[in-house]
């Protein structure tokens, strides 16, 4: 990691060089748009339209001009270099995203305020999502179930896509760089009085890459997707307005398994969301919405026969009603009530049955200011289930205004997470290997079965632990912060975090089998916490320049095994072939793929005169440990680690005859890569990019 | 087989045990002097045997069949009273083949070419390090039987893991200290060190030779001494 070291002192020495440059150019700046930050509504902390700066919980807005400047193409670009977020790529080849320590399991994604679907595995892949049609990404950390039940225990990442804009106009935008991979985007928007309509295409595509040219497969094999979506607003009057959107995704991969094994693997995704909204009056407004999502994969693979050799299949369907009303006595205070039901069925290969899960729940928020510096924000949300237990998540959060410059926030809030469909149905057996894996719900059934194959060789957990319900995990968030306001040119602001999380589940072994392998099932175990800070500071010291910076300090934490450590039962070797010595408490390191640091920092510089952006931005993330490499099961000090790392990526955006803009960049400056930890990164990328207004 | 164990006396014992020792001296000498002032007419007690550390490398313990496959050879036969691998089938007290580790107590799970057990030997698990482990506790012990061996086999079961793919090591568990009764009802702890032939630091599955059992342990020879 010495050379990433040095690239990373080559980053800052750049960054202290254009610094010195902006300065020499003080003497253009002017006081336009310094205060772009306090105009900034968020939507998704509150469900209501409110004004960021003025929040009491934690939570960021990427801009749809720092997505265009810094050239991102799907979701995970522009995700990675936000602080505190960073995506990891599953076994699926998919990418999740860690948010304050939190499994990408444990995050919310929702695109317009509803969810996505299709975690397979547990990931939400979000590079399945175009950034071509966002007008921004809204980001709350800290649990957001009193508002959006399950998943929201990390927090919720809403995606707000383009709405019709006045006139008829469009643009398209194309992007080409390394490993074949293109992107076009096309949007043509319409509106007139009362009806507006837009439309988005997006095609991506890539030759994919491989990290590792000795084995015979790609790290990851080629794919092209499409995004359809159109959306259609219409105003029935003043008060009353109708809001349809459709979506589509197609994507197409090859799935080579081995030299032998070939196959494809597809997506199908199809979202429909409608939203009818009426103002009664000044005070009272209300919204029906109705979304229904499906989520298709399937994928096969053949023999050098033409046999096939697997099949599997994926099907998710969610639907959701929901009614919500907002009330406003005052301009001071808001309500927000909602009510509303998910259905949600899952076919899939290796299940025992067809499950469905139906889930009415309720909920009640309140923001008011009870003083002229003090907004308070109480909620609470009721969701009952037909599968698991009821759950209540209640959530407060305070801000109070200290001065003009400095405002102290906090929240506690109760999150929750469904055990899915997988931890309760799933059925499967290892073809190869022959271990088995069962849904917590499935081994009442499936072990007697095994058993009266003979498979069993003995029986570790009895079934009849497996009568009660499985628990939702859960966890109970805090978060306390600050903002600072030096000047009008440089803010900062901080926040500790603390997540209790209850009830993780894991497998465990419940049988042996005669095969020698083992059959594993899910429990609730773990009491599991996530504890740090993070930091943000803008800085814009002339007009042209914004500078801005983040850090996280995470400690992510097992609470048993931080026990087992200081209880002395924890032992390590020097080598494989050394004696054993015991370990320390502050020789536990924590959960696995968590880093204790991560880091970014970003340059965007504009230069008027030419038409012209451009900016350098730097993420950095420290050493974190994938696997326990020295045979205790913990992810200790001794065991091995993936190195820390820095990535740099620049870009250039020139405009030319006004509705021209051409842009160059490279992604990964210093080519970095790890073939053998990080299959996510590819190498560096130098692209280029055309974007036509019309 | 004989020629390829090599014991040797360690003339670096690790501090623990030399405190240990330091104070079963004077526990020797008290008793001693208690005696003697005693002046007692029975003054033949013997002097403490020496208790040692010891470590033994590369004792071959090969198996045939195995995965899926009936298990067969020869086991390993180690005694502790002398230090050295034996081919007797009763003054044995622990023996070894591929990743099994039997005793002589018990019964034979009744595999091929497993011998019969003749003694009391038996064992336990303890967690800890070798300098941790000082006290015997009897009432851990278990033996062989015919449903399976006191030592569990399996990845991560008893005294190793299995890394499966891509590297396939076997490597000792770090922290299980075995505590034997052998088959005469003394007492011995015993570390495993190494699967593979020369106990490689780093060692690979591919090139380096298995089973070859590197282990560390300490034997003490005195009846009714439940302390090492």
């Amino acid at each position: 990691m010495i050379l990433n070291k040095k690239y990373f002192s080559i980053y800052f020495s750049l960054f202290f060089v254009s610094h010195s440059f902006s300065q020499e150019t003080k003497v253009v700046a002017t006081d336009s748009s310094k205060t772009e930050n306090l105009n900034e509504v968020i939507i998704t902390a509150t469900r209501t339209i409110r004004q960021l700066s003025s929040l009491p919980l934690p939570a960021q807005i990427i801009s749809k001009k720092d997505i265009e400047r810094s050239n991102s193409i799907r979701l995970n670009d522009i995700l990675n270099e936000q602080t505190g977020l960073i995506t990891i790529p599953d076994f699926g080849g998919g990418e999740g995203i860690q948010l304050q320590g939190f499994d990408s399991q444990y995050t919310l994604i929702l695109i317009d305020g509803v969810p996505l679907v299709g975690r397979s595995a547990g990931t939400l892949d979000i590079s399945r999502i175009t950034v071509g049609n966002i007008k921004q990404i809204e980001v709350v950390k800290g649990a957001s179930s009193s508002l959006y039940g399950s998943e929201a225990l990390g927090g919720v990442i809403n995606i707000i896509t383009e709405t019709p804009k006045y006139g008829f106009n469009g643009n398209t935008n194309f992007r080409i760089g390394a490993f074949y991979t293109s992107d076009l985007s096309t949007t043509i928007n319409y509106k007139k009085k009362k009806l507006g309509v837009t439309t988005f295409l997006n095609r991506y595509s890539s030759d994919g890459y491989d990290l590792n040219k000795a084995d015979d497969l790609k790290t990851v094999d080629p794919f092209s997707n499409y995004t359809f979506n159109t959306k259609v607003v219409y105003n029935f009057s003043e008060a009353t307005q109708l809001f349809a959107s459709g979506k589509y995704y197609t994507q197409n991969q090859d799935y080579i398994a081995s030299s032998t094994l070939k196959g494809e693997s597809t997506i199908n995704e199809w979202n429909s969301h409608l939203k009818l909204s009426h103002k009664y009056s000044e005070k009272w407004s209300s919204y029906f919405e109705f979304y229904a999502t499906k989520y298709k994969a399937k994928d096969y693979l053949d023999d050098e026969n033409n046999s096939r050799f697997s099949n599997s299949y994926y099907n998710q369907l969610l639907i959701r009603p929901e009614i919500r009303a907002t009330y406003n006595p005052d301009d001071k205070s808001a309500f927000i009530g909602g009510l509303g039901f998910n259905h949600e069925t899952l076919d899939r290969t290796d299940f025992t049955i067809q499950p469905e899960f139906n889930s009415p729940y309720l909920y009640l928020q309140y923001d008011g200011n009870l003083a002229e510096k003090l907004n308070v924000i109480i909620g609470a949300r009721f969701d009952s289930h037909n599968k698991y237990k009821s759950q209540f998540s209640p959530k407060a959060a305070i801000r109070y205004k200290l001065n003009d410059n400095l405002n102290i926030k906090s929240s506690v809030g109760y999150g929750f997470k469904a055990p899915d469909f997988r931890q309760l149905y799933f059925d499967f057996t290892n073809a190869t290997v022959g271990y088995t894996v069962l849904g917590y719900n499935a081994v009442s059934t499936a072990i007697p079965e095994l058993e009266a194959q003979g498979q069993i060789a003995n029986i570790i957990i009895p079934v009849s632990e497996f009568q009660q319900e499985l628990n939702p995990e859960n966890s109970i968030s805090i978060n306390i912060g600050f903002d600072y306001k030096f000047s009008s040119v440089l803010k900062l602001d901080l926040n500790l975090f603390r997540n209790n999380i209850r009830d993780l589940i894991d497998t465990r072994i419940v049988a042996n089998k005669t095969n020698g392998q083992n059959v594993f099932s899910y429990y609730n175990v773990n009491k599991v916490y996530t504890q740090g800070l993070e930091f943000n500071t803008i800085w814009k010291p002339i007009n042209q320049l914004k500078i801005s910076g983040g850090y996280q300090l995470l400690f992510a934490k097992d609470a048993t095994a931080e026990n087992a450590f200081e209880n002395g039962d924890v032992f390590a070797r020097e080598n494989p072939s050394s004696p054993s010595f015991q370990l320390k408490k502050e020789d536990y390191f924590g959960l696995f793929n968590r880093s204790r640091h991560m880091a970014n920092l970003k340059l965007f510089y504009t230069i008027p005169k030419w038409d012209m952006d451009t900016n350098i931005r730097g993420t950095y993330r420290s050493k974190y440990g994938l696997l326990d490499s020295n045979g205790n099961n913990y992810l200790d000090t001794y065991d091995d680690f993936v190195d820390g790392y820095t990535i740099i990526d620049f870009a250039i955006n020139k405009t030319f005859y006004k509705n021209y803009l051409l842009s160059f960049g490279v992604d990964n400056l210093f080519n970095f890569t790890d073939s053998q930890n990080i299959s996510n990164i590819a190498g560096r990328i130098i692209y280029g990019k055309l974007n036509i207004q019309f | 087989m004989k020629s390829q164990i090599h014991v040797n006396k360690l003339k670096t014992i690790n501090k623990m045990s030399k405190t240990i020792k330091t104070i079963q001296l004077l526990a020797i000498v008290a008793l001693f002097i208690g005696f003697t002032s005693c002046s007692s007419d029975d003054d033949n007690s013997a002097p403490l045997l020496e208790v040692a550390s010891e470590t033994v490398s590369n004792l071959h313990a090969p198996q045939t069949g195995g995965q899926g496959q009936p298990v067969s050879g020869q086991f390993a036969k180690f005694n502790f009273e002398t230090g050295k691998t034996t081919t007797s089938d009763t003054d044995w007290d622990i023996a070894f083949r591929g990743t099994s580790i039997i005793v002589n107590g018990g019964t034979t799970l009744g595999t091929t070419d497993e011998p019969n057990r003749t003694g009391e030997s038996a064992v336990y698990i303890a967690n800890g390090t070798m300098a941790s482990v000082t006290n015997v506790n009897t009432s851990l012990f278990t033996q062989d039987s015919d449903t399976g061996y006191a030592i569990p086999t399996g990845s991560g079961n008893g005294w190793y893991n299995y890394a499966g793919p891509p590297t396939h090591l076997i490597t000792p568990i770090p922290g299980k200290v075995f505590v034997f009764k052998t088959r005469n009802g003394l007492y011995a702890k015993l570390e495993i060190l190494s699967y593979y032939e020369n106990a490689p630091a780093n060692p690979d599955a591919f090139t380096d030779a298995t089973p070859y059992y590197t282990f560390n342990y300490v034997y003490q020879p005195n009846t009714g001494v439940t302390t090492f």
